[in-house]
C-alpha cells in the first residue's frame, strides 16, 4: 500500500492509495464546500448543486451520466455535509479512466434552467421526506440552537422557503467560486493506475482557471448558551432527544480519545448507556457520538423512548456522564471499547470505497495522510488517561442544547437543562 | 462493458447432525465474518405469537453456557468482534465480524448462544420491553410501515408476516413459549454455519465438529401455508408525504428464471438509469425516493415497488409508476439490459472484498438452492440473459393482479388496469 500526490498548475490536488491487489478502484472528486459556506440567501445551495451536478453538462445530459455509471457497473453517488460535497464512483479497475473522466467532466455542469426547476421539486420532497422521520427535524434544530450565529448552524438540505427562493443565477455564481480548482481534491483508492488517474486530471481539468479561493468564515468560539426546545408530532408513536455540548473539534489531537469516549459511553452495544436504557427496554436507542470539523467539535447525545419516560432518561444519561467524569472508568470498559475501536478500523480499511472517505476528507481538511496502520497505532496508543482528560475537559455532564420532538406537549417541559 | 476474472476458493460439509458448513476463503483480507442462521424465524411464531421468534432470539443473548447477558457482549467485544443479532422469516442469525486470529476465541461464545442459552425468567421482561421499543420506532418509519404492509397483504400468512413482531402478540408472550420455541427450532438440521474471509478451513471444521458436532435434537413441525390478505390496503398516518408501495407475484429464487425476475426489476427500478428513477424522478421531479426490486422467501417471491412523495402528488406519482410498469413487457431494450449485467457482475466482484456480504451471500444461497453457486456460474448466467428471455419472463410473470398499500392522510384511486 502506498501514498502518491501530484498538484496541477492550476492548483487542483491528486492524491491516492494504491492497493495493488485490490479487486476494485474507488475515485472521489473531494470539494472544499458545504453548509457552512452558504450565506442565508444561500441556504441549502451546495447540496442542492450536489443534485444538478447530476443534471448534465453543456454535453451530456443527466439521462447519459446516469446511463454512464450504470453501463460501467459502477456504485456511484455524491453526499453533501457541513463542510464537504463529494462526488464518487466504485468501479473495476479497468473502468477507472471511464470513471475518473467522468466525474471530471460532471464538476462543470450545464446547471439548465429547465433542470434547476424539475430538480427543485426533488429537493423539496427530500426536505418533506426527512420532516416525516425521526428524530422530526430535531437534529437540525438542535444543531442551529448550539452553533447559535456560527456558520456550523445551517443545515444542509435548507428549507422549503429558502430552497423555493433561491434562483438558478445564485447558483451558478456560487458554483464558479467554490468548485475552482483549488478548492477540489480528486483521490483514489484500491487498485489505482496513479499516471493514468493524473493523465486524466491534467486532460479534463487542467484548462481550469485557477481562482483565488475564499477563505472560510471561520468566528471565534463562541460560550454555549443552555437552551431546550420541543417540536410537536401529536402522532409519533416515541419521543426524541438530540443534546449537543461542545468537543475537540479536528485540529485537536484529543479528538481520537473524544471518539474511545464515546464508545465507552454511548456506543450502539456494550456501552454504559447501553446497559442502563437499552438493554432494559425503556429506551429504544441511547447514544454518545462526538463529531469534529474544522474548527469545532461537538458529542451529541441521543434518545427515543416512551414520551412519559424522556424527563427521568435524559436525567439518568447526565447522571452517567456525571459518573464517569467524577468516579472515573474501567480499565475493563476502556480495553472492551478499544478493541471494539480497533476492529472497526480494521473491518474498514479492506473495503477501498470506505478507505476513500478517509483519505479524501482528511488531506481535503488538512493535507495529512493515515494509512489503516497509522489509525491502528493510534487507537491502540490511547489510554484510560487520554479519556479521563477529555470528559474532564469537555464536561458532558454540563450545559447542553437540547431539542426533544414527539407526542409530548409543551405543557410538560423537561425539568433539568444542565 | 464490464470484463470480470477472479479467482475463488469455496467449501461446504454437511455434519452428520445435519449442520450445514459453508467457506469462502478470500485470503487478501485480515478478516473473517462468521454467521450462524438457525431454521428459527418468524414464520414458526404461530397464530397470535407474531414476535415469538424476535423474542427468542433477543432472550438467547441474555446469558448462555456460563455467562450472562453482559458476559457475552463483553467477551465478543473485548476481542474486537463485531457481532450482530437479527431474525428474519426464515432464521434467527448470530453473527460476527473480526480479525482472523480471534475466531477460535469467538467460536465457543456462539456455540453456547445456540446450545446453551439460558432464556431465564427474570429476564423476560426486558427482553419484551426492548423488543416492544423496536416496534414502537418502526410505526415512526413510515416507508417501512408502508413496506411491512405490503408483504403482510401480498405474501399469505406466515411468509408476509413482520417479523419483528406485533405490539399485540409479543405483550401476551410467555416465557414458557419462548424455551418450547428455542427447544423446537433451534436445532442442529438445517442450521447454516457460513464463514468468509482469511479462513483456514480445516482447523474451523475441526473446531465446528467440536463444539457443535454431538449436538442432537428431533424434527421440527413444518409451516402451514395460509391464505392472503385483501389486495388494496390504505393506512392513515398523518404526514406530508404518501407512500405508495406495489407488488406482484413473482418465481422464487431457486427457480432459474430468477436472473430474470432480478434484471426485468433492475431495468424497472434498479438504478439511476432505471425506468422508474428516469420518468418519476429525473423527468417530474416527483419524489426523491422510488424504485423496483426483487424480493424472494422460500417459497414465493415478488416484485416490489416503492415511492413517497408529498399527499398532492402521489396521484399523479402512482398513474406514472403504472404506466412505467404496464410499459415494461414488450419494450425492453438491449442498452438496458447491457447496464443491468454490467452492475450485477460489478456487484459481485465488489462483494468479494467484504467478508461480511460473502458470509451473507453463500449462507442465502444455500437455503434457497441447496449450493453454493461459484462466482464464475453467477457470472456465466448473466452473461446468458438476453432481451427475449427477459421478454420470456414478463410474459410469464406479467404485473398483474396487483397488490397496492398506499400510506399517508388520504387513500388513492387504484386503476382498474392495475388491479385487474
Amino acid at each position: 500500500m502506498k501514498f502518491l500526490r501530484e498538484q496541477l498548475d492550476n492548483g487542483l490536488e491528486i492524491v491516492a492509495e494504491v492497493t495493488d491487489d485490490a479487486l476494485s478502484t474507488s475515485i472521489g472528486c473531494f470539494v472544499k464546500t458545504g453548509a457552512r459556506d452558504e450565506s442565508d440567501d444561500l441556504w441549502g445551495a451546495s447540496h442542492f448543486l450536489e443534485h444538478m451536478v447530476f443534471k448534465g453538462t453543456q454535453d451530456l445530459s443527466g439521462d447519459e451520466i446516469n446511463r454512464r455509471f450504470d453501463w460501467m457497473g459502477a456504485s456511484a453517488n455524491a453526499f453533501t455535509n457541513e463542510e464537504d460535497t463529494v462526488y464518487y464512483a466504485t468501479v473495476l479497475p479497468a473502468q477507472q479512466q471511464e470513471a475518473t473522466d467522468l466525474l471530471g467532466r460532471m464538476m462543470r455542469p450545464a446547471l439548465r434552467e429547465e433542470d434547476f426547476i424539475t430538480e427543485k421539486l426533488v429537493i423539496l420532497e427530500e426536505i418533506r421526506m426527512y420532516d416525516d422521520q425521526p428524530p422530526f427535524g430535531a437534529d437540525d434544530q438542535c444543531r442551529a440552537a448550539f452553533f447559535g450565529t456560527h456558520p456550523l448552524a445551517r443545515s444542509v438540505l435548507g428549507t422549503v422557503a429558502s430552497i423555493q427562493a433561491l434562483p438558478v443565477e445564485s447558483m451558478r455564481d456560487y458554483h464558479r467560486r467554490r468548485y475552482c480548482p483549488g478548492n477540489l481534491v480528486l483521490a483514489a483508492t484500491g487498485a489505482v493506475d496513479f499516471p493514468a488517474l493524473v493523465a486524466s486530471a491534467k486532460r479534463l481539468c487542467g484548462d481550469w482557471e485557477p481562482q483565488p479561493t475564499v477563505p472560510r468564515c471561520v468566528p471565534p468560539p463562541q460560550m454555549l448558551q443552555p437552551s431546550i426546545a420541543r417540536i410537536v408530532r401529536p402522532t409519533a408513536t416515541l419521543e426524541y432527544a438530540v443534546s449537543m455540548s461542545g468537543g475537540p473539534s479536528e485540529n485537536d489531537p484529543d479528538r481520537f480519545a473524544a471518539k474511545l469516549l464515546a464508545v465507552v459511553l454511548g456506543d450502539d452495544s456494550g456501552s454504559r448507556f447501553y446497559w442502563a436504557l437499552v438493554d432494559s427496554g425503556e429506551a429504544e436507542h441511547a447514544s454518545c457520538q462526538h463529531q469534529d470539523f474544522l474548527d469545532a467539535g461537538l458529542f451529541t447525545t441521543q434518545l427515543s423512548c416512551d414520551a412519559a419516560d424522556v424527563t427521568d432518561l435524559l436525567d439518568r444519561m447526565r447522571e452517567i456522564y456525571r459518573s464517569a467524569s467524577t468516579d472515573g472508568m474501567t480499565a475493563k470498559e476502556f480495553t472492551q471499547a478499544r478493541n471494539k475501536l480497533a476492529g472497526r478500523v480494521v473491518l474498514a480499511g479492506e473495503r477501498p470505497r470506505r478507505r476513500l472517505f478517509d483519505v479524501g476528507l482528511e488531506w481535503s481538511h488538512s493535507s495529512t495522510y493515515r494509512s489503516v496502520a497509522d489509525n491502528l497505532q493510534i487507537v491502540e496508543k490511547l489510554t484510560l488517561d487520554d479519556l479521563h482528560r477529555v470528559i474532564k475537559k469537555w464536561r458532558l455532564d454540563g450545559p447542553t442544547s437540547t431539542v426533544l420532538a414527539g407526542p409530548s406537549t409543551a405543557d410538560s417541559p423537561p425539568q433539568s437543562v444542565d | 462493458m464490464v470484463a470480470v476474472f477472479v479467482k475463488q476458493t469455496l467449501f461446504s460439509l454437511v455434519l452428520d447432525n445435519g449442520i450445514v458448513l459453508l467457506g469462502e476463503s478470500l485470503p487478501s483480507l485480515e478478516s473473517v465474518a462468521i454467521a450462524f442462521h438457525a431454521p428459527a424465524g418468524g414464520m414458526h411464531d404461530g397464530p397470535n405469537r407474531c414476535g415469538l421468534a424476535t423474542l427468542a432470539g433477543e432472550m438467547m443473548l441474555r446469558g448462555a453456557g456460563g455467562r450472562s447477558g453482559r458476559g457475552i457482549v463483553e467477551d465478543l467485544e473485548g476481542s474486537g468482534v463485531q457481532w450482530a443479532q437479527s431474525v428474519s422469516t426464515s432464521h434467527a442469525s448470530f453473527s460476527g465480524a473480526m480479525v482472523a486470529r480471534q475466531l477460535s476465541d469467538a467460536l465457543p461464545i456462539y456455540a453456547d448462544i445456540l446450545r446453551r442459552p439460558l432464556l431465564e425468567e427474570e429476564q423476560i421482561e426486558n427482553a419484551r420491553q426492548m423488543v416492544l421499543q423496536n416496534l414502537a420506532g418502526t410505526e415512526d418509519d413510515p416507508a417501512h410501515r408502508a413496506m411491512s404492509a405490503l408483504r403482510q397483504i401480498h405474501f399469505p400468512a406466515p411468509w408476509g408476516m413482520p417479523s419483528e413482531g406485533l405490539t399485540a402478540d409479543v405483550e401476551r408472550l410467555a416465557i414458557d413459549d419462548v424455551r418450547l420455541f428455542v427447544a423446537s427450532h433451534v436445532r442442529p438440521h438445517n442450521t447454516i454455519i457460513a464463514i468468509a474471509g482469511r479462513i483456514d478451513w480445516t482447523a474451523f471444521v475441526t473446531q465446528i465438529k467440536q463444539l457443535f458436532g454431538d449436538w442432537q435434537a428431533g424434527d421440527a413441525a413444518g409451516v402451514v401455508t395460509g391464505s392472503r390478505g385483501a389486495r388494496f390496503r390504505h393506512v392513515p398516518h398523518e404526514s406530508q408525504q404518501t407512500h405508495i408501495a406495489l407488488a406482484w407475484s413473482a418465481p422464487p429464487y431457486r427457480d432459474d428464471t430468477s436472473y430474470e425476475s432480478t434484471a426485468a426489476l433492475a431495468i424497472l427500478g434498479g438504478g439511476s438509469s432505471s425506468r422508474l428513477f428516469s420518468e418519476v424522478r429525473e423527468r417530474r421531479g416527483l419524489c426523491y425516493s422510488v424504485s423496483a426490486g426483487y424480493q424472494t422467501q422460500r417459497d414465493f417471491a415478488a416484485a416490489l415497488c416503492y415511492a413517497g412523495t408529498t399527499a398532492a402528488r402521489a396521484q399523479e406519482t402512482l398513474d406514472v409508476m403504472r404506466v412505467e410498469i404496464n410499459r415494461l413487457p414488450g419494450t425492453i431494450e438491449a442498452a438496458e439490459l447491457d447496464r443491468v449485467k454490467a452492475r450485477a457482475k460489478s456487484g459481485l466482484v465488489l462483494q468479494q472484498e467484504s467478508s461480511a456480504a460473502r458470509a451473507g451471500a453463500i449462507a442465502r444461497q444455500w437455503y434457497h438452492l441447496g449450493k453454493v453457486r461459484t462466482l464464475a456460474e453467477e457470472l456465466d448466467r448473466y452473461d446468458r440473459l438476453s432481451v427475449a428471455s427477459i421478454e420470456a419472463w414478463l410474459a410469464e410473470n406479467p404485473p398483474a393482479d396487483l397488490s397496492v398499500v398506499s400510506l399517508g392522510r388520504e387513500p388513492l384511486e387504484v386503476p382498474l388496469e392495475v388491479s385487474a
